[in-house]
């Protein structure tokens, strides 16, 4: 029992991190149904760029905690904006003149783009994995029998910032309402005047914000960084997205959790080997009792 | 219907291109007079380049000290260099192509390759085939080279044999590691996990028959998905199994790194062994900290005990300005063997496959061996190394058959 | 006779061209390197049945090649023991091929678009993962060594790659026949009108259902065929040779040689094969013969190993951004893609008599 307790904070930290990735993939689903594979490597990238950053600021994790805080910011910061960046540059010249038309077209460029990306990465940092530097210190606290690390507190909080301000964000603001309209009926959303070019091309900045963001995080818990990393995220935030409803960011969330749930179970139960088998299975049998995710799908209406 | 036509004679014209750019050897870089090939098959590109590329420049760095001792008659060595990943990932079919270009190239005297045992199993019975010399400067899975299963794999001549190789096989590593976690680290119950590559897979299975048969637990025994990066849950059911060491069957970038570094984080402060897949400066930087009370098997001699072996280190570290890789000074040998060959009795496949078939006593930067009657090296020296103050310190040597 | 042939002038023309090819390059590695594109494109003929005729993304085709493959490595290695013959079991693994592909077809049915690409996704783990986790059923990450190879009439394969090159060329001929023979048919219509729309096709009375479990398993069979040849010329197989990539690669030539034309295809695997296999690697070699050819020095050191990818992902943006419905679009497609619009343009659908080599549009076109 205690075991199992103990395996749900394992998971609650694993599947935090996932849920933050899985918000870029719904919410550009949600908007354009475009299944963005380069999000995986966005999220590598935040992680190469906070780390350039760093080693700019020249922190190391020996410094007093005002200067771990600064660093850290100022790192973050950059790899928030430098990845926000990259995702409106990446719809503009890469999805934008596909919009509308075939399914796959778009779907081939998204994979193209991972690929381009992923050997950037390379040839950026090598083709070996790099060291992150360990700048918040990470104790162990006990809650009774059961032990949780300082960083995976800081994942998991970081993890319900980011999802609570993108909440807050997109339903009560009114470039969120905007982001919504578009996302529900996007000529509908052009006729009452909303720029919808500007608006998706937001989308993507948020999204690919939220896991540059991801990424420092991750650098800072893992302690290494590979710029193959980003494959094998991007495909499980994706099946997130997809478990919790695509294009429903609740969904999403909730999708990522589960999924760090399953994950952490079967390797503690089942065998750790069987991981992506149970986790696929799960989905599957999910999808074939509710055929749009647990907390249903937001897609725009067909017009 | 003259759109049609320019289509039609568009599309012809690009297939003839498609078809005739690979078929034309004109359009390869013309080899030097007599040039001596030496074809080399590793995984270079994608998550792969960490294997191969340290690998490829052990090989880089004999032919160029063979060249500028002047060659072979005047005639200078050349790499033919083929990369078998496909997408990131080593591919068999994609080897066996490249073995099958190779071959075709008369100047290629004999081949380097591969890395990955299950190339191996797709390259070999080629190479067998046309009797060509074939040395591996890192595959250790058994059934390459032992019968029964290896004569499955030169089916053409199984007696006539062309795959060596100068590294020791997982079943003698990993037996002697286990020797060395019960008797010298005194583990009776131990957890296992494997990468799940041939390698890490082979590795860990053998450590296990081992441990088993000197009278040891092994608690669990689980495989890593590809690509995990967070190992929490799966340290935190070991710790709860209370095993007296982890022993990881695979390579840093494939888990072994991160699973040492992540062990403290569920209060698992018991040793950590592996193979020679974990010992290598990257495991110290991805572990970091954590790497100390490490202990990892190494199959050959401790290079930095030999002076010859230094000189390879200094010169490797003059060239590429970094260490070697793992594999760098195997290759290194691999290459140098079929140099020597050619130096002998000159660039001929036969003469050449034959010479190397009967190397006895060969002296080189990681020891001095034999081919045995499968193909695999006398050399069954390993050496056993530990992280102390955040490097890998050489603490014992163990002769095969002795303890 | 002549009057049903001469549409089909250009694919036989080449055709032709490739079966002298073994006889004029004699390099078998690039031999090889024709038949693995020839498996390629049995696999591509497959997808294009789920893709580009019924509209049902999938993205985890690897898994019908693999399960294809083990099939007749089971049958025909030490492993089990078993040594059936090659031919029977060529076919025998394809069925067995099209059962999984009922099988895994199943859970799919209710699902609409991307659900469904992420469940065959799922699948495309699933299958290799259990090959990989059940060594004692399946070899494990080691696999099966030592697959029979084919014999015939007395003359054994092994390891040349001519006669595989031959047989796969015949069994694609043969599978073309067999490909628009359906295409043509009630149930062929019944997959293009689903791909149209779901809700129209049901309402005119098409059982969803069937023609879409059809599709999957139709399109699963060809892969059987491929996986047969393409392990007993390897002579080996293992779990890591079906990764995503593997069904990203046939998505991509399904994709690129234009979704739902049966020939289109054919051109789009041998392309994109060729250009992953042969060109990229062997890119460095021509820049350096280019710069010795032109005394350009700089062009004589570049490596462009660590470049692959970077080129790769290039070519496939930029291809997809000058003809996004693929080289040789189908015409209904790239009427609906050049219009921009969701309509169809009123074409009336294939006659008895209509010139199916209209399908073939040469590039240039728009």
């Amino acid at each position: 029992m205690i075991l199992f307790a103990q395996q749900l904070v394992n998971g609650l930290s694993l599947g935090a991190i996932y849920a933050v990735i899985a918000l870029g993939y719904t919410m550009v689903y949600g908007i354009i149904e475009l299944i963005n594979f380069a999000h995986g490597d966005v999220y590598t990238a935040g992680s190469f760029v906070a780390l350039a950053a760093l080693t700019l600021l020249g922190a190391t994790g020996h410094m007093a905690a005002a200067g771990v805080a600064f660093a850290l910011i100022v790192a973050g910061l950059a790899a928030m904006l430098a990845m926000g960046a990259t995702g409106v540059v990446i719809e503009r010249f890469a999805y934008r003149p596909l919009r509308g038309r075939q399914r796959l077209a778009p779907l081939l460029t998204a994979i193209g783009v991972s690929f381009s990306l992923e050997n950037l990465l390379q040839l950026w940092m090598g083709p070996s994995p790099v060291p992150f530097p360990q700048l918040v210190p990470n104790p162990f606290f006990a809650l009774g029998p059961i032990s949780i690390g300082q960083m995976q507190l800081v994942v998991i909080f970081s993890s319900l910032v980011m999802m609570v301000a993108l909440h807050f964000f997109v339903q009560r603001t009114k470039l969120g309402k905007a982001m919504r309209a578009t996302a529900q009926d996007w000529m509908a959303a052009e006729i009452m005047g909303i720029d919808i070019n500007k608006t998706i091309a937001l989308t993507f900045f948020v999204g690919s914000v939220l896991a540059g963001a991801a990424g420092v995080i991750t650098g800072l818990y893992y302690g290494t960084i590979w710029f193959i990393n980003g494959f094998r995220a991007g495909l499980i935030a994706f099946t997130a997205a997809v478990l919790g409803g695509i294009g429903n960011t609740t969904g999403a969330a909730l999708g990522g959790f589960v999924i760090g749930f399953i994950e952490v179970m079967t390797a503690q139960y089942i065998g750790f080997q069987w991981a992506e088998v149970m986790i696929f299975s799960v989905l599957i049998l999910v999808l074939i009792f509710r055929p749009t995710g647990l907390l249903g799908q937001q897609l725009p209406e067909r017009t | 219907m003259i759109r049609r036509l320019l289509s039609m004679l568009s599309g012809l014209a690009v297939l003839g291109l498609i078809l005739m750019v690979p078929g034309s050897t004109g359009l390869h870089p013309a080899s030097a007079a007599g040039a001596i090939r030496i074809g080399v098959d590793l995984p270079m590109s994608g998550g792969e380049a960490p294997n191969g590329v340290p690998t490829n420049n052990g090989i880089l760095l004999a032919i160029d000290q063979a060249n500028a001792a002047g060659g072979y008659n005047g005639s200078m060595f050349e790499e033919v260099l083929k990369d078998d990943a496909v997408n990131g990932v080593h591919d068999p079919a994609q080897g066996a192509k490249n073995v099958q270009e190779l071959l075709a190239d008369p100047a290629v005297v004999g081949l380097v390759a591969s890395f990955n045992s299950n190339v191996g199993k797709a390259t070999i019975p080629i190479t067998n085939g046309a009797g060509v010399v074939q040395i591996s400067p890192a595959q250790t899975n058994p059934t390459l080279t032992k019968p029964p299963d290896a004569l499955e794999v030169r089916r053409a001549h199984p007696d006539q044999i062309n795959y060596f190789r100068v590294c020791t096989t997982d079943d003698i590593q990993g037996p002697v590691g286990a020797d060395f976690a019960y008797k010298v680290l005194k583990a009776q119950k131990v957890a296992i996990l494997d990468d799940q590559e041939t390698y890490g897979k082979g590795i860990a299975d053998e450590f296990e028959k081992e441990f088993k048969k000197l009278g040891g637990t092994v608690l669990s025994h689980d495989g890593i998905p590809k690509g995990t990066q967070d190992f929490h849950a799966i340290l935190t059911k070991i710790k709860a199994e209370a095993p007296q060491l982890l022993y990881f069957g695979g390579v840093t970038t494939t888990g072994g790194g991160l699973i040492r570094k992540q062990m403290p984080d569920v209060g698992l402060t018991i040793p950590y062994e592996g193979g020679d897949g974990i010992v290598e400066d990257e495991f110290l930087t991805v572990a970091g900290d954590t790497a100390n009370y490490s202990f990892g098997t190494v199959a050959s001699v401790n290079v930095e005990r030999m002076a010859a072996a230094k000189a390879f280190v200094d010169a490797y570290k003059a060239k590429y300005h970094e260490s070697p890789g793992a594999y760098s000074a195997n290759a290194f040998v691999a290459v140098k063997i079929i140099i020597d060959a050619v130096k002998a009795v000159g660039p001929d496949r036969a003469k050449v496959r034959a010479w190397v078939a009967n190397l006895r006593d060969y002296k080189s930067i990681i020891g001095t061996f034999s081919f045995d009657e499968n193909g695999d090296t006398t050399n069954k020296v390993i050496s056993i190394y530990a992280v102390r103050n955040n490097k890998w310190t050489w603490i014992d040597q163990i002769r095969l058959g002795q303890v | 006779m002549l009057h049903r042939i001469l549409p089909y002038r250009t694919s036989l023309a080449i055709l032709v061209l490739f079966l002298l090819y073994p006889l004029v390059d004699h390099n078998a590695g690039h031999v090889n390197a024709a038949a693995d594109a020839a498996v390629f494109a049995l696999l591509a003929l497959g997808l294009n049945i789920v893709v580009g005729f019924a509209g049902l993304l999938d993205l985890g085709y690897a898994a019908f090649f693999a399960i294809g493959s083990y099939a007749y490595a089971f049958a025909a290695s030490p492993f089990y023991g078993l040594h059936l013959p090659f031919w029977p079991m060529l076919l025998i693994a394809a069925i067995i091929a099209g059962v999984f592909g009922l099988l895994l077809g199943a859970p799919t049915l209710r699902l609409r678009g991307d659900y469904l690409a992420i469940v065959t996704l799922g699948f495309g783990e699933i299958v290799p993962t259990v090959f990989l986790n059940l060594p004692r059923y399946t070899g494990g990450t080691n696999g099966i060594v030592g697959i029979d190879q084919p014999v015939l009439l007395g003359y054994h394969f092994g390891f040349n790659p001519v006669p595989y090159f031959y047989t796969l060329l015949v069994i694609i001929v043969l599978s073309v026949i067999a490909i628009l023979r359906l295409r043509d048919s009630r149930l062929g219509r019944a997959w293009l009108a689903i791909r149209e729309d779901e809700i129209a096709a049901a309402s005119m009375g098409i059982n969803l259902t069937v023609t879409k479990l059809l599709a999957f398993s139709f399109g699963a069979f060809f892969s059987g065929f491929g996986g047969a040849l393409y392990v007993a010329k390897l002579g080996i197989v293992s779990p890591d040779q079906f990764n995503f990539t593997v069904s990203f690669t046939v998505l991509a030539m399904v994709v690129l040689g234009g979704m739902g034309n049966v020939l289109g295809v054919i051109a789009g695997a041998g392309i994109l094969y060729e250009f992953q296999s042969l060109f990229l690697a062997d890119l460095t070699q021509w820049t350096h013969a280019l710069g010795q050819a032109w005394s350009l020095p700089a062009l004589r050191v570049v490596d462009f190993v660590n470049f692959k990818f970077l080129l790769y992902g290039l070519g496939l943006v930029f291809l997809m951004l000058l003809r996004p419905a693929g080289i040789f679009p189908e015409r209904r497609i790239r009427a609906i893609v050049t219009e921009g619009r969701g309509e169809i343009i009123p074409e009336a659908a294939p006659v008895a008599g209509d010139s199916p080599a209209a399908d073939v549009s040469p590039p240039g076109e728009s």
